[in-house]
This record gives structure tokens, sequence and C-alpha cells, in this order.
């Protein structure tokens, strides 16, 4: 998450209340969901689809092969079943049909950054468990452990069509902690939480230098430090894993040659959380804004051959073509991230255009909780800007699930996927569109939040 | 209509002058704004519906004619729009830019006397990031950290002019109160009044009686020099009194920054104990719990369209507020508090028809004609009527959309911003010359 307040104003949002002095004293909460202990995603959850249900006669927005009108989606045990034209599918005798004509059908969002599930009311410290700052170092941080699924924001996030998100802590510490990916419905956090620790972030922006203020600074208080700091944690994670490595021969011969086995090394949650990412077998997410920035933390990466995809890079246009020869997908946004003084009114409105025109994938992310809601507002403003709208859509849905390695599940509407289907009144990307159904899981979900409670009891009176 | 070959002459050599004006400094006063006709475009007026293919002429800066045809002598500028779109310029009735976080005197909870056009740095880039959106006008408010803040200035984004040519002229000055989780935050954790809202509406009643105090020895004063008693003498005079007491004379509009439905009606109460009347409720997020009594004091509001939850006073903001107390006869304006909402004021009204179905001119008007009312400038600008200022916007696409964007912006019939032109597309601003 971005920092970019400057101090109190009007409001205290939760973009400016570090400058308040909250974030510091963030408390762990407890826990109200129990989660189920283990590293590893447990999959896409079964469904509680009841019955087979047909959507009838929309204009399907499949994003993988082209626009179908007057077509015809089926969902049944929680998986989209068939997608086509009217006349090519035959809907199953069992299905409750919903007539959609005239509405648009597109597969559910995903929100690729945002703090959704660990933050309630951004000034309220108690409500926030969104990042650890004792220390800069903290892959030992899971996002899971703290994920609240009865949080308020969750169901007026998806009234508005977005279905899944990377839950991420926020950003200003350089590893804060490895984010989840989640499925905005579902019993419990346990069905929720879809891939546990999903990736890590890897923030090289500046915001996180202890520099606050000549009283409070400490190491690392510059980008040499922030670096040195990194470096050291990687080095010392393949010292860890080497003598992990060693260990396990060592066993392996002393059970060969049954004699009593070595003693194990002492194990380091900090450096054990580090290794899937110096195995390359799960993805860094690398943050930086301007060009020297970026270069630094590329160079960081293949110093320990990590596995990256980029994140922001809001003020690095110099360096597109830099960035297009590193065959990596970026995160882009926010869009509304503000531009130097010294850059063009549009540079950051029309940076997801420029990497696009460069054949760079790209997908947005809200970079927020309450307004996650608001995730196809910026694809359509990027699309004012030169994206194609097509390609927009895809930034919110399937570029997604192929960064997130769920491309298999999510992201389009094709037969085989998960049955994350959105029903609107009109194009999904415009602020003046209507959602008015969310299916998730095949289940239809109450189109019902805090916010419609509030509305319906102030217009009765 | 083109031009005569003697004014294409003298138009070069002002255009040359103002070139060579660009070299010495590095921003430059625009030209006195000439006779400008913008044609072939869909004009939305906001006060009588659309105009296809209309026209509108500006004569010395104002709206001169409106319609599907006007008449204009053939030396006006043209401009075709192309069939675009054209607006009223945007109008932002809460907005914090360009004051260099010189927003808050927190050092008191009742500084009247603090003036925002004091700190006004007419140079920051915010204010043509805001301009490239659509926005012309701005109420530069005083921050929430105090109950009384200070007086707000109003500036046209003439991004390039000089400071004194971005104060709106003849615009009504506006008073900043506060209410509610900020003052009590910042005073209490400091362990000073106010920390409660009880305290805070104490500091507001103190400071009213003593402007009582203060009006009434200016008029005694007054009324012994109209008797013509010459051992009369002055008061001394105190800013922070004097403020007070223009509040109670009704010479400032107040706006006041409240979300909840509760500190509505208590600020209700003390403007009535005092005799004074509030202009709009800023933020205003609980606007729909108690629509009338808003409507039934004239109070209008300044809201977000759908930002919530960032603090308690928030957490009961839903997205269906501004139109559900609009229906209930208030008048909304959509603001943006933000340097970067101000960017995009145009989506974020379009939001109304979305939540609460507004009409597009009830969307439209959040963002003109409404926020004008709220500045007390309605009179000059906020819709595309004859007298107006020409305050424009040609926008690519549809403006209450996700992907609309300023095509060009005119302030008093000078284009201040163009999407067309290289760098920063300014007219009249280049960097570094």
């Amino acid at each position: 998450m971005k920092n970019q307040g400057s101090g109190l104003r009007c409001q205290v949002s939760g973009r400016q209340f570090s400058v308040l002095g909250f974030q510091s004293s963030v408390v762990r909460k407890v826990m109200i969901a129990a989660l189920v202990a283990g590293l590893y995603g447990a999959g896409v959850p079964a469904s509680a689809q009841p019955q087979p249900i047909v959507l009838k006669g929309g204009k399907l927005l499949t994003v993988s092969h082209g626009t179908i009108e007057n077509g015809v989606l089926v969902m049944e045990g929680g998986k989209i079943t068939a997608v086509g034209s009217a006349a090519s599918v035959k809907p199953p005798r069992s299905a409750k049909v919903i007539d959609v004509t005239g509405m648009t059908v597109y597969p559910g969002l995903i929100d690729s950054e945002t703090s959704l599930g660990l933050t309630e009311i951004s000034a309220e410290a108690m409500t926030n468990d969104r990042i650890e700052l004792s220390d800069e170092i903290m892959p030992h941080m899971h996002v899971y452990d703290a994920f609240h699924a009865e949080s308020e924001l969750i169901p007026v996030t998806r009234l508005n069509g977005v279905t899944n998100a990377i839950v991420a802590p926020d950003s200003d510490d350089t590893l804060p902690g490895q984010d989840s990916f989640v499925q905005l419905a579902g019993a419990s956090a346990a069905e929720m939480l879809i891939v546990r620790d999903i990736a890590m972030p890897l923030n090289f922006t500046g915001a996180q230098r202890r520099n606050e203020s000549w009283e409070k600074r400490k190491f690392p208080e510059t980008r040499m430090g922030m670096a040195a700091q990194l470096r050291q944690a990687f080095l010392d994670a393949q010292d860890y894993q080497q003598k992990a490595a060693e260990y396990k021969k060592k066993k392996a011969d002393a059970e060969r040659d049954k004699k009593s086995p070595p003693a194990a090394p002492k194990r380091d949650l900090k450096l054990e959380a580090l290794l899937p990412y110096l195995e390359g077998k799960k993805t860094i997410i690398l943050a930086a804004e301007s060009p020297s920035d970026l270069e630094t933390a590329v160079r960081l990466a293949r110093e320990f051959n990590l596995k990256f995809v980029l994140n922001h890079i809001s003020h690095s246009r110099p360096v597109l073509d830099y960035v297009a020869s590193l065959k990596v997908p970026v995160i882009v946004g926010p869009i509304y991230e503000t531009p130097k003084d010294y850059e063009r009114f549009d540079a950051v409105y029309s940076l997801p255009a420029e990497l696009h025109k460069r054949g760079v994938k790209i997908a947005f992310a809200s970079f927020d909780a309450h307004n996650s809601r608001n995730l196809p507002y910026q694809a359509g403003f990027a699309a004012g800007f030169g994206l194609p709208a097509d390609e927009a859509l895809k930034a919110i849905t399937l570029n997604a699930a192929e960064i997130w390695g769920v491309a298999d599940q999510l992201g389009s509407l094709d037969a085989g996927k998960v049955a994350n289907v959105v029903v609107a009144n009109g194009d999904p990307l415009d602020v003046k569109t209507d959602v008015k159904r969310v299916f998730i899981g095949g289940e239809d979900v109450s189109m019902t939040s805090r916010q419609t409670r509030l509305r319906d009891e102030y217009a009765a009176k | 209509m083109c031009r005569s070959t003697t004014i294409g002459r003298w138009l070069s050599f002002v255009l040359i002058c103002i070139l060579g004006a660009c070299c010495l400094a590095q921003q430059s006063n625009p030209p006195v704004a000439h006779d400008v006709v913008i044609k072939n475009a869909l004009v939305m007026t906001v006060t009588h519906g659309n105009i296809k293919n209309g026209s509108v002429y500006i004569k010395d800066g104002k709206i001169a004619a409106v319609g599907e045809s006007v008449s204009a002598p053939a030396s006006a500028t043209v401009i075709d729009a192309g069939g675009k779109y054209l607006t009223p310029g945007i109008i932002d009735s809460h907005s914090h830019l360009a004051l260099d976080d010189d927003v808050n005197e927190a050092t008191s909870p009742v500084t009247p006397q603090m003036m925002m056009q004091d700190a006004f740095d007419y140079q920051d880039k915010a204010i043509y990031r805001a301009l490239a959106g659509g926005v012309t006008t701005s109420l530069l408010l005083h921050g929430s950290a105090n109950m009384i803040g200070g007086q707000a200035v109003v500036i046209k984004h003439k991004y390039g002019a000089d400071r004194d040519a971005m104060l709106f002229p003849g615009a009504p000055r506006s008073i900043k109160f506060a209410s509610g989780e900020n003052p009590k935050r910042v005073y209490g954790s400091r362990h000073e009044l106010p920390s409660t809202r009880m305290g805070n509406f104490a500091v507001m009643r103190d400071a009213f009686v003593q402007a009582q105090d203060y009006m009434r020895s200016w008029d005694d004063y007054n009324a012994k020099v109209k008797r013509g008693d010459k051992d009369a003498t002055a008061p001394k005079r105190d800013l922070k009194l004097e403020a007070l007491a223009d509040v109670l004379r009704g010479k400032l509009l107040v706006q006041i920054h409240c979300y909840r439905a509760d500190e509505f009606l208590t600020e209700i109460a003390l403007a009535k104990e005092f005799g004074y009347h509030i202009r709009a409720f800023h933020h205003a997020l609980e606007a729909y719990k108690v629509p009338e009594k808003l409507a039934a004091e004239n109070i209008g509001i300044a809201t977000f369209a759908d930002w919530w939850g960032y603090k308690q006073e928030a957490w009961d903001a839903i997205p269906w507020n501004a139109v559900m107390a609009m229906r209930k006869g208030v008048r909304v304006a959509i603001k943006s508090d933000s340097d970067d909402f101000a960017r995009r004021l145009n989506q974020e009204a379009a939001k109304t028809m979305r939540y609460g179905g507004a009409t597009e001119e009830e969307a439209l008007k959040m963002i003109t004609l409404n926020a004008a009312w709220i500045i007390g400038v309605d009179d000059k600008v906020g819709s595309i009527d004859v007298g107006k200022d020409g305050d424009l916007v040609i926008w690519d696409g549809y403006p209450l959309s996700s992907s609309a964007v300023p095509n060009k912006v005119l302030i008093d019939g000078d284009v201040f911003f163009d999407r067309s032109l290289p760098g920063y597309g300014m007219p009249h601003y280049s960097e570094g010359q």
C-alpha cells in the first residue's frame, strides 16, 4: 500500500494516517477466524451452488475469446460448464434460468493488491493489521494470519464485481510479509484464502527508509542501507539454505550408516520464509517508482536469481523500453498517483497504455481496501488515455489470473473455470454501470452490504 | 470567419511580444482575452438543457451568446469542437491545493484571523493538474484541526498567470469551521481543550461570546461617533474577534467540516443561538440521515461521492448519500478535498448517476452550479449562460464517464489547457524558459 499523504487536512485517510503516527502503534488484533495452519494454498473451495444456473440473453465479455451477443452461460457445481451463443448451448434441464437480456456478463474482477481483511477503519489503530513496523525484514509475516473474513469491506467490494484479490501488507517495510490470494466470499477465512502465501512484496520506493525525523532516524535511513540490509537478509537465507542442505545430507548419511542422527540446525522462521523465493518457486513483487530505484531493485533481484514481477513504476516513464526488455508483468497504478512536478499531467494515467504498446503484460490494482470496489474505473480511466478497452478489462481479469498463476481457474468466461461471474447493466469499466448480480463459485451472492442496509433503513424513514 | 490581414499582423506582433516575455520570465501573463467562438459542440448548459451542434460566443472573457448559432464578429477566434461535449468549468468547493501544507494553524482551536490567501502558492503544479482535469475554480479552505479555522481564498486555475490574476474577482469571503474527530484528536492528544465534542462546542461558544462583546464595544463606539461624541475612543482592534464579529454580522459564508447527523443539528442550534447562518456542511457523509433538517435551513452540502471508512465518523458513509439528500431538497456538491480527486471530479459526479440515479444534469450540477452556490459565485460561474465567465471545458469523450479527458480548458475565454499541445499542454506556461 502506498502512503501519499502529506499532513492532516480535512479528512484523515488511510493514505494520510502514517503522518499522524497511527501506523507505528498498529497492534495485532485477536484473530477472529480460526485458520488452518499450513504454508500452501488449499485450492479452490468446494462450491455452495445448489443447482445449475443459466444466464440467458446477455452480452458475454469472455475476455479470452471475444464478445458473444445474446449468449448463454451455464454454471454447475461451482464451475462454468458452457459458454456460447443461444443456438450453440443447450442448458441442463434442472437449471434455474435467469434472463439477463440487455445486460453484460463478464468474469469476476481481480484486484492485484489490496489490504482487504487487514483494515476496517483506517484511522482506528485497533481495527488495523496492515503492517509490522518493528523491523524492515519481515518475510515471516503471513497475511492469512490476520485476514478478517467478516470484514464489512468485503461485501461492499464484491457488490461492484470484484470477486478475487491479492491481500498484501502495507509497503513501509522492504519485506513486509507474504501476500494471500483470496476469494471475496466463503463461509470462513479458510474457504476464502485460496492461496495462502502466493507472493512476497519487496518494496524499494524509498518510503521504507527509517528517516522519519532527526530524532527517530535509525538504520536503514538511506537507500544504500535498504539495499545492504536486503542483501544481508538474502545472504543469510542462502547460508541457512546451505546448512539445511548439509544437515539433510548428513542425516541421510547417518541413516545409511546406521549412526545416530546429527543435531538439526535451529529453525529460523524469517530465513525459512525467504527460501521459496531464493529457490525461484514463488514470485517476488518488486515495487519501485523512479528509474533509479527500479534499476537498483532489479539488480538486487538478479543477484539472488529471484523470480519477480514489477509493481507501480509510476515515475519510470523514461525507461519503459528497459522495463519491456525485462519481459516481466507489471502491476500498474494506482494511476491516480500524482505525477512529479517535472512530469506532464498524464504521465501516470497513460503508463498502462505505454506499457501495453511495448508488449508488457499489465494488471491493475487498487492498492486500497475501502476503494477496492473502484478498481474497474481505474482501468476505464486508462482506456481514456489510450489503453484499448478490451485490454483494460483483461488487466483486471485474465492478465491478473495469469500473473498470479490461477488462469486455469479464473479470469475469463470459459468452460471449466470457477464460476465467478458478474452481471451488470453496461460497460464494466464505466462509473455509471450498476452491478446487478455477482456469482462466486456459482453461488448467487447476496447484493447487500452494511451500506445497502443503511441506505434502506434511512430511505424508509 | 477569417481574421483580416491587419489583425493577423497585429496578432503576430502580440504573439512575438508574448514569446519574448516568455524568454525573460518563467511564467508570462496571458494576453488580454479576446473574442472567442466555440462552435460545433454538444453544449451542456446545466441550466437549460443540452444544445446539439451548439456554439458559445465569449466576448471580453464573458459568455455573450449561447445557442445553435451565434452571431460574432469575424475577428473572433474560432475553436471547432468537432462535435465534442462542452461543459462549464468544474468548480471544486473544498480544496487545499497550492497551500504548501500551510493548511492548519493547529496551535489554537480558534484561528479565524488566518488568511489562506497569505499561504496561497500560485506556482504549485497541483493547480495545473486540476486544471487538466477540467477544474477552473476552487475554494481553498483552512484545514479541520481547529473548530474555527481561517478564511478561504477562491482561485481561478489560470496556471501561468501571476498571483493576483488567479484570485477570483469579487468572490465573497468564506470561513472554515470544523467539528468532530479532528479537533478532538489534535488538541486531545496534547491534553488540551477540546478533546471531546463537548469541548469542541464549548470552545466555539466561548469564542462567539467574546465576539459578541467585541462587536458591542465597536457598535457603541460607532454610535458615539455618529452622535458627534468627541471623547469617543476606538476599542483596540483584535483581528481574531473582528473576523468572528463579521461572522455574526453575516459578512462571511460559514463552511463547516462536519460528518455526523447529530453534529449537524448541534451546529445548527449553535448558529441559531448566535444568529449566524451556515452556508454548507462539508463532507456531510450522514446527510442522508437528516436531509429535511438541512433543506429546511437552506444549508448545502459539499460531499464525497463514495469515500468512506477512513475514520470512525466516516463509517456510516454510503454512496447514495448525495442523491438521497438531493431528493429531499438539499443543494449538493461533490468536492475533492484532495489534490488527487480534484483531477477527476467528473467521474466522482458520474457516480451519483449510478448510486441513486441522478440525472446527467443533476450530476453535472454537483460539480458546477451547486458548487458555485456554496462558494457564493453562482452568479458568475457554474453554467453556460449569457453574462457568466467564459470558463469552459471541451471534453474528449462523454464527461460523465470513466474515460473522459478534458481536451481544452478555457478560463475567462482564454485557453489555459490544451491536451493536444506538447510538454505540459499549457499555452501560457513553459518550464525553464
